[in-house]
């Protein structure tokens, strides 16, 4: 198998041009300037890494926003960084042939391929809520994970059910991470994840041979170490207590803080404010819209979109923005457990109305 | 006689099964099964939440085509609780909405389809130098379309997203395209049936050319969709609001998420819509499908286009106060509303129904059978109207095989998680070529005053008949008249943003900048029970959502969806949907690998995840958990 820089070479691609693309993609994935020497020896060393890329109970929204990465271009990925073996959406092959090609990867390349999955598996019906090659998915992902080095949960399906899961959940569909239990598991959450968070993954895991660090619900900390509230540019209206109160109203010309309108981004953990969507071109706030909260575990029963969410207090004026912030930080070193108490109080919050 | 099972069909959105019978001696056809093979369950998950929330959930039926749900959604609710949007709400919702249809179809043509068409392996043996005169040849012949296409601004110095039609250009494509046979890591063009002889009626140059903007477009794809971007924040999956779009318009700020600026790269990117769909989509599409009609004398895939069609008509010129009560058929510019009947015949001998506004509510119209269908209804050979649907999971397994391993499926009994929609009990196409047909058939028998959208569809259609030589009763009911009714439909469509985009502009330089109506936000205003339809041309066809909301909440909520229409089972009656009906219309040459069939169900740009939902009359009651209350830390 080639390594990057020999892919690199029989582009034309000039030695000084490649170690420019290095040092930009070492700034992508969030790594210190010290460290692109090592992702120098890393792209001239390493082969196109087999990718297995399946898809359960979903929308395809995932891979939709994959091809969409601007840096890298998801062509450069697929063509060139990565061997994209099987894919419903892009493989051109179909029937048993491409059942068959990814028996021969998995074979093939045993303890060495990357498991992609998008979607999700329904147990409801033993299976048959979702069926391929006449087989339940469950069946299939178990297969396809049993050789992979490691597995990738894109999306929100994948990591924590999303939308199929919502209650009542119909089907029993259930995140991955239920039936695959002995592999390491990259959660990419969000509905679906930003293009460029996708592809930084994957470059990241290609580059270095490892996994990217990852938090203690399994996501990668370099896109999910922040809130969206945390890096949002209407954080300053927030702290100055300047807010839209309604849709199109002034403040909502202005920019101002959607707080009030339902906007989870203070309960929600992303890289939509820093990073944003398109290479930086826009995210949901910016469009006027409260976050949903796409990328956290359980979003859609977590109660109508256009209430405003508790346990936030609200500045009235920019001397209270340092304790909001020391709230926020010990809220996100607790994870879990602070979803379990915010739920509660929550409960509670109903019951004194 | 062979049974061939094709498992599962790739380049689609979702799972799907065909199963062929296939007389070994003709290569005909004799018999077709498709089947959906997922179910999800999105309309027993929206019962019972906030109506002004369901839009998102909704969204989510599809990925692809995302946003159209959405707007399908919106329009419902709008529709029950009676809210009219503002103008220039409406005019972004279109910008929207034609951006995804011309996304979507060059993402489907490039992406999903060309595949079947034009292969990596014989664009190996194209000379680059011949390559480059013939990619110049067929700019010169199939791009006259371009020359009827409005610009309503005139704001584009020149066209910046152009084929480079150089022996250079198509030399790298090639290149690339060799080192990767050679590394043997074929990725995505692996273990596909190249050695099929249908690839062997292009010549090499055409593969090549197919080939170069595959990859092309892969890149210039993404750019397509910023205008939903910009105005609804993401992309899959913008956002919107119900009574307008969130996207606040301010002339005098940068915070505003709508401003000059942001205008002006809404702009950039329909220019590059119209750019992709002019120079590169209109004639590559062209270009294979002469040499297909003309050449090989390929008329196959037509099926159920020639018998029946159906739509519903988009574009609302100006808001509209109501879908049931007419107003929005009043509005529309783009007449594609109605079914046509045996438009084979030729367009003088087509018959023509009309469907507006009330037709959505009769019981009697639209309906939906599960005979065949992993659903189970009280009495089955019976259709019901989408208000009264009832889905209870009924599955039942194959004809051969176990429960979770199939061999094949129950022709006779249920093979299917896809419901069969029917219009008076029979069976109709959608998408684009059912749009194409019906418009034409309306403008040309005079059962309407045509709009300029209208007269547009007629030009193209007229036009490329003129190019094939071919008159549009021969050509448009096939597999490939299906895949060019979808490329003009995307030209037409990016031509169209350039139209509401003057009009925005016109709107905001006349003082008006609301985007939404928020004088029914609060649910308080609301009635206590209300009812809706929801209407909009997804790219893959007629979508229509169904909602009855009571306090405030949603209490049913249905959607009948384009690939539920095309992908169908069999009906009580044992008719045939549109995928099954183009199967039966083929012929194929190697039976064990039918690229022919293949190629005819890709033409409907398949959507799995839309076409299998649920709608349930004894749905569990779901308690909406409110977020209330301050956590003390």
């Amino acid at each position: 198998m080639e390594t990057f820089w020999e892919v690199f070479k029989r582009h034309g691609v000039s030695r000084r041009d490649f170690l420019k693309f290095a040092t930009t993609i070492t700034g992508l994935m969030g790594l210190a300037p010290s460290m692109v020497p090592e992702v120098v020896r890393a792209m001239e060393t390493k082969p196109r890494v087999p990718v297995l890329w399946i898809h359960g109970l979903e929308c395809t929204c995932c891979s939709e926003s994959f091809i969409r990465s601007a840096t890298p271009l998801a062509s450069d990925v697929v063509l060139s960084m990565i061997s994209l073996e099987y894919d419903d959406t892009l493989s051109a092959a179909a029937g048993e042939a491409v059942e068959k090609h990814r028996e021969r990867i998995i074979k093939e390349y045993w303890g060495n391929y990357i498991l992609a999955v998008e979607g999700n598996p329904p147990l409801g019906e033993d299976g048959m809520y979702c069926i391929i090659g006449g087989r339940p998915f469950v069946e299939i992902l178990k297969e396809s994970a049993e050789g992979a080095k490691a597995v990738i949960a894109w999306g929100s399906c994948a990591s924590w059910g999303c939308v199929q899961a919502a209650k009542p959940n119909p089907t029993t569909a259930v995140p991955i991470d239920k039936v695959i239990k002995d592999k390491p598991i990259i959660k990419v959450p969000g509905c679906p994840p930003i293009a460029e968070v996708m592809t930084g993954v994957i470059m990241y895991m290609v580059l270095f041979d490892r996994i990217p660090p990852l938090d203690s619900q399994g996501r990668p900390k370099m896109f999910y170490g922040n809130r969206i509230h945390d890096t949002c540019y209407r954080r300053s209206f927030f702290n100055a207590g300047q807010f839209v109160e309604q849709f199109d109203d002034e403040g909502a010309k202005k920019g101002w803080c959607l707080y009030k309108v339902g906007c989870r981004g203070p309960t929600t953990y992303n890289s939509c404010g820093n990073m944003r969507w398109y290479n930086g071109l826009s995210y949901p706030i910016q469009s006027g819209h409260g976050c949903i909260g796409c990328a956290e575990n359980n979003f859609w029963d977590n109660g109508p979109f256009y209430e405003r969410i508790g346990g936030i207090p609200v500045p009235g004026i920019e001397s209270k923005a340092d304790k909001v912030g020391a709230i926020a930080a010990a809220a996100a070193a607790g994870g879990a457990i602070i979803h379990g108490i915010a739920s509660k109080i929550r409960k509670s919050g109903e019951k004194e109305e | 006689m062979k049974r061939v099972v094709v498992d599962p069909v790739t380049r689609i959105e979702g799972h799907l099964r065909i199963e062929i019978m296939v007389d070994e001696e003709t290569g005909q056809v004799k018999d077709a099964l498709s089947a959906g093979t997922m179910w999800r369950g999105i309309e027993l998950i929206v019962r019972n939440r906030d109506p002004r929330d369901v839009w998102a959930f909704t969204q989510r039926i599809c990925g692809v085509c995302t946003s159209i749900h959405a707007l399908a959604s919106l329009r419902a609710v709008e529709d029950a609780l009676e809210i009219t949007i503002p103008k220039n709400a409406n005019y972004i919702r279109n910008i929207m909405y034609g951006s995804l249809q011309v996304h979507d179809h060059v993402v489907h043509f490039y992406h999903l389809h060309a595949l079947d068409w034009v292969s990596p392996v014989e664009a190996l043996k194209a000379d680059p130098v011949a390559t480059a005169a013939l990619a110049n040849k067929i700019l010169e012949k199939y791009g006259v379309l371009n020359e009827f296409m409005p610009d309503f601004l005139g704001h584009r110095a020149y066209p910046k997203k152009f084929p480079k039609a150089t022996p250079g250009y198509f030399r790298e494509f090639q290149k690339k395209i060799k080192k990767l046979v050679e590394s043997g890591q074929l990725g995505i063009f692996a273990a596909h049936w190249w050695d099929h002889p249908d690839y062997q009626m292009l010549p090499p140059e055409v593969h090549l050319i197919g080939i170069a903007h595959y990859l092309n477009m892969l890149d210039v794809q993404r750019e397509l969709f910023i205008p939903q971007v910009v105005f609804g924040g993401k992309n899959p999956h913008p956002h919107y609001i119900v009574g307008g779009v969130n996207c606040s318009i301010s002339m005098d700020d940068m915070n505003a998420p709508v401003n000059a600026e942001r205008l002006a790269v809404v702009e950039d990117a329909i220019y590059t819509q119209v750019e992709s769909t002019d120079f590169f989509y209109i004639p590559d599409i062209l270009a294979i499908a002469d040499i297909y009609l003309n050449q090989h004398n390929w008329f196959y895939g037509g099926g159920l286009s020639k018998k029946r069609v159906i739509g519903y008509g988009d574009y609302p010129d100006e808001p509209y106060t109501g879908i049931k009560n007419g107003d929005y058929h009043k509005k529309i510019l783009w007449h594609s509303n109605g079914v046509v009947e045996d438009f084979y015949k030729g367009v003088e001998k087509a018959k023509f129904y009309n469907l507006e506004g009330k037709d959505f509510t009769d019981p009697e119209q639209i309906q939906e059978f599960v005979t065949h269908s992993w659903y189970k209804y009280p009495d089955e050979t019976k259709g019901l109207h989408p208000w009264d649907g009832i889905t209870e999971p009924n599955y039942t397994g194959p004809k051969e095989g176990t429960k979770t391993h199939w061999k094949y499926l129950d022709e006779n009994g249920k093979y299917s998680w896809i419901k069969a929609p029917r219009w008076r009990g029979k069976a109709c196409e959608v998408g684009p070529l059912a749009r194409y047909i019906i418009v034409y058939t309306k403008v040309k028998q005079g059962h309407i005053k045509p709009t300029w959208v209208d007269e547009l569809i007629v030009n193209q259609i007229d036009t490329v008949s003129k190019i094939l030589n071919l008159p549009p009763e021969k050509w448009l009911p096939t597999t490939v008249g299906r895949t060019i009714a979808r490329a003009l439909e995307a030209q037409m469509s990016a031509h169209t943003n350039l139209y509401w985009m003057k009009k925005l502009y016109d709107n905001i330089k006349a003082g008006d900048t609301s985007v939404a109506n928020m004088e029914k936000w609060d649910p308080s205003t609301w009635p206590k029970e209300a009812k809706g339809v929801g209407l909009t041309e997804a790219p893959r066809g007629a979508l229509g959502h169904w909602v009855i909301i009571k306090d405030g909440k949603v209490a049913n909520y249905q959607c009948v969806v384009p690939t539920t229409w095309n992908g169908s089972p069999k009906d009580p009656k044992g008719q045939h949907g549109a995928f099954e009906e183009s199967m039966i219309d083929t012929k194929v040459k190697v039976p064990e690998k039918p690229l022919e069939v293949l190629r005819g169900i890709h033409s409907f740009d398949p959507c799995l995840a839309c076409s299998t939902h649920l709608y349930n009359e004894k749905g569990e009651e779901i308690a909406s958990v409110r977020v209330q209350g301050v956590v003390h830390v």
